[in-house]
């Protein structure tokens, strides 16, 4: 009899045991993020304020969000950037993950679809409100009048300058600063001279089998000449003298051997920090770690400094350039009301350290935190700052940014490397998106 | 006590068909309708159809087929195909039947080399492509070092439009070598030695013998080794997407790599569809050709 007591209150205790497990099982949440891997260095870090670059921040961000929030669990997957051929196959295979990086260019494409949660009941019921962002970053996630995305960040391409190299080359201010062209003629000018004194091309560019980098520039000195070449959210137009002009520069750039050319981008990351050229056309991604280089003994960007500038303005009309930003979305499915917290909570948690962020270079998303000393404080933000009221997205209407990125980059990048006639490529581009957005 | 039971009379002849035995046959035949026939048809009807990712539209008849062949990046895909099969199966067969006849030998050394040609076959194709940029990066790879020391340039193989198609075929030799040492190594072994041994008594010279009796003997083997890589190669798509992601300026695109691009990430699956559709025919060809030769095989 005894021994019966004693299993029944084993049984007893081994179920308890089980169902208080059960309560304290943490609330899985799946999300799915780009911007590299570097589990070496921060895998287990929750020191957010000792991580650097966009891969070690948001890596001890998570790992801090997962240690402070025990009934929570953020699983992470990191996806090869930008990670949409896996988010296609995964939203039409009904296995989109809960949480996931887009740019605000695509938001467009999967909230078309019904795809995403508009998360303006989301973000309220955590006290966010949509006046608490940014201009920039509220156009680039409202869609139809609502929040389809938190916007983390603002980004764009800058002008990172090896000011060494531009001392050699006597193109420096009195006070210092670099100084850069205001035309066409003077930017050849200024990369001749440069490339005269130091024997290094004044561009380094990743050219080889590039896209991204060709469509950014070209949109971006449209932009300077108003050139409104989606006058039509669904017809481009760019067998315009304005297209012609902006691939001549370049192409000029390019048979001049003012640029590096040949190298992919890992490569032309490398050789600037090599010393290998004066100015890398690179986004705002790269000054936390490229100012953590100049900061290092013996390095190139530590000889003589490390500089970082919007596009200088090369044409007659306003002073732009072509911007995007990266937000959290929210995949549309039936979630039960503690996974939609656990989402809640991250987001808010994200939107709480969106100075963090800020600290890899992107412009804060968050009004207070782009207004603060803190992030004023930190390197170079006094000469990007001014992106902030420079950067101009696409029309958010646009859909299949993405894709046309690949056509206008191909297509320019054919011209600049003389692999085209410019008028034949602009030809090719107007024909090749205007077929793919006609057939949306 | 319990009734004797009558011995069971088959009610078929042993060799008369059951409808059971098609049990058997069923798991792959369930698979083979679902992940083969299935996805086939599904595919022809959706490239008769205006379709995307996430929903399919209206019929178009043959409008994708249209646009198709109105796509110069398309027309430009099916040429890069074709040039890169000609880069490569050639020189798999040639390579491969050199390194068959080469290693054809009972010793420790052949058996060693044998399996460190093969090697390279049993890695993925990220590895292969890996191993392959880090060759042919620009300034800091082998390649480049190698023409450092003699104080060169190193061709930049991947983003040279005369070049790019080159590098990826010579990753994908490097890669693909062990099938077809395997498949000559295979037939060489298959042939009778004494054969051999009356050529030796008839004084034979050793290049005599390798035309006379060596590849008269492994001819089909040829044919069959050349079919099987026409059809891989048609196929190509890691190599490119990983390597060059189709450029510079899609000269490095094959088919496979251009229906990707128009279906998932362009998301027009219905032109995507109409694409797979084109290549089906195509590989349908060179299997054609395979099954009639080897049906030439069985006739005599």
């Amino acid at each position: 009899m005894k021994t019966i007591v004693k299993s029944a209150l084993l049984a007893v205790s081994a179920l308890a045991i089980s169902a208080v497990t059960a309560v304290a099982d943490p609330v899985e949440i799946k999300l799915q993020r780009f911007f590299g891997a570097c589990d070496a260095d921060f895998g287990t870090n929750t020191d957010v304020a000792k991580a650097t670059g966009e891969c070690g921040i948001i890596t001890s961000l998570i790992n801090k969000f997962n240690a402070d929030n025990p009934d929570i669990h953020i699983s992470v997957t990191n996806v090869e950037w930008p990670g949409y051929d896996q988010l296609n196959a995964q939203f039409a295979a009904g296995d989109a993950p809960d949480i996931v990086t887009i740019h605000e260019s695509v938001l467009s494409d999967y909230q078309s679809k019904n795809l995403l949660l508009p998360l303006d009941d989301l973000l309220k019921s955590e006290g966010i409100t949509p006046d608490q962002f940014t201009s920039a970053a509220q156009q680039g996630v409202t869609k139809d009048g609502k929040f389809y995305g938190m916007p983390i960040d603002t980004w764009t391409m800058l002008y990172h300058v090896n000011m060494d190299l531009f001392k050699q080359a006597g193109l420096v201010n009195p006070d210092g600063t670099p100084i850069f062209p205001k035309s066409v003629d003077e930017a050849i000018a200024q990369a001749e001279q440069f490339k005269a004194k130091t024997g290094k091309p004044y561009f380094v560019q990743n050219m080889a089998n590039e896209t991204a980098l060709f469509m950014r520039n070209f949109y971006t000195y449209l932009f300077q000449q108003d050139s409104d070449f989606f006058a039509d959210p669904k017809h481009i137009k760019v067998q315009t003298p304005e297209a012609k002009k902006v691939l001549e520069f370049y192409k000029k750039i390019y048979d001049e051997d003012l640029t590096t050319k040949d190298m992919d981008y890992g490569t032309a990351i490398n050789a600037f920090l090599a010393g290998e050229g004066g100015v890398q056309l690179n986004g705002t991604w790269v000054v936390g770690d490229y100012n953590a280089q100049s900061e290092t003994a013996g390095t190139a960007l530590n000889k003589g400094g490390y500089a970082v500038y919007p596009y200088p303005q090369l044409f007659g009309g306003t002073h732009a350039q072509y911007a995007d930003g990266h937000s959290w979305a929210v995949s549309a499915k039936d979630r039960k009301p503690e996974e939609l917290a656990a989402i809640g909570k991250f987001l808010k948690f994200y939107f709480d350290n969106d100075y963090e962020w800020s600290r890899t270079g992107h412009l804060p998303s968050v009004q207070a935190v782009l207004d603060s000393d803190q992030f004023k404080a930190l390197p170079h933000r006094s000469t990007i700052l001014e992106v902030a009221k420079l950067g101009k997205p696409l029309p958010q209407q646009i859909q299949r940014q993405f894709a046309l990125q690949d056509i206008i980059g191909e297509e320019a990048g054919a011209a600049i490397t003389g692999q085209k006639d410019i008028d034949a490529a602009l030809a090719d581009m107007e024909t090749r998106v205007n077929d793919l957005l006609s057939n949306l | 006590m319990t009734a004797v039971q009558a011995p069971r009379k088959p009610s078929h002849g042993p060799h008369s068909p059951d409808w059971k035995n098609a049990l058997f046959v069923a798991p792959y035949l369930f698979f083979f309708v679902t992940l083969l026939v299935f996805p086939l048809f599904w595919g022809i009807w959706l490239s008769f159809h205006k379709a995307d990712t996430f929903s399919s539209g209206p019929f178009v008849g043959f409008g994708n087929y249209v646009r198709l062949f109105n796509d110069k990046v398309f027309l430009q895909s099916v040429g890069n195909t074709f040039y890169f099969v000609l880069l490569t199966v050639p020189t798999l067969a040639l390579i491969g039947l050199f390194l068959a006849l080469a290693l054809n030998a009972r010793t420790r050394t052949a058996t060693v080399l044998r399996s460190l040609f093969f090697f390279s076959s049993v890695l993925s194709v990220t590895i292969v492509t890996l191993i392959w940029r880090i060759v042919f990066i620009p300034q800091f790879g082998l390649l480049a070092t190698v023409y450092g020391w003699f104080g060169a340039t190193a061709p930049a193989f991947v983003s040279d439009p005369n070049l790019a198609m080159i590098a990826v075929a010579m990753a994908t030799i490097w890669w693909c070598l062990g099938l077809p040492m395997m498949l000559f190594l295979s037939a060489l072994q298959q042939i009778p030695g004494d054969i051999y041994e009356a050529a030796a008594l008839d004084n034979a010279s050793r290049w005599r013998t390798l035309t006379a009796i060596t590849l008269p003997s492994i001819k089909r083997t040829f044919a069959l080794v050349i079919i099987i890589q026409i059809v891989l190669q048609f196929q190509l798509f890691g190599q490119a997407w990983l390597m060059t992601r189709g450029g510079p300026n899609n000269v490095t695109k094959p088919i496979v790599l251009y229906i990707y691009d128009t279906a998932f990430r362009r998301w027009d699956l219905g032109l995507g569809a109409a694409a797979s559709e084109v290549l089906f025919v195509l590989i349908l060809l060179a299997a054609m050709a395979q099954y009639l030769i080897s049906r030439r095989k069985e006739d005599l």
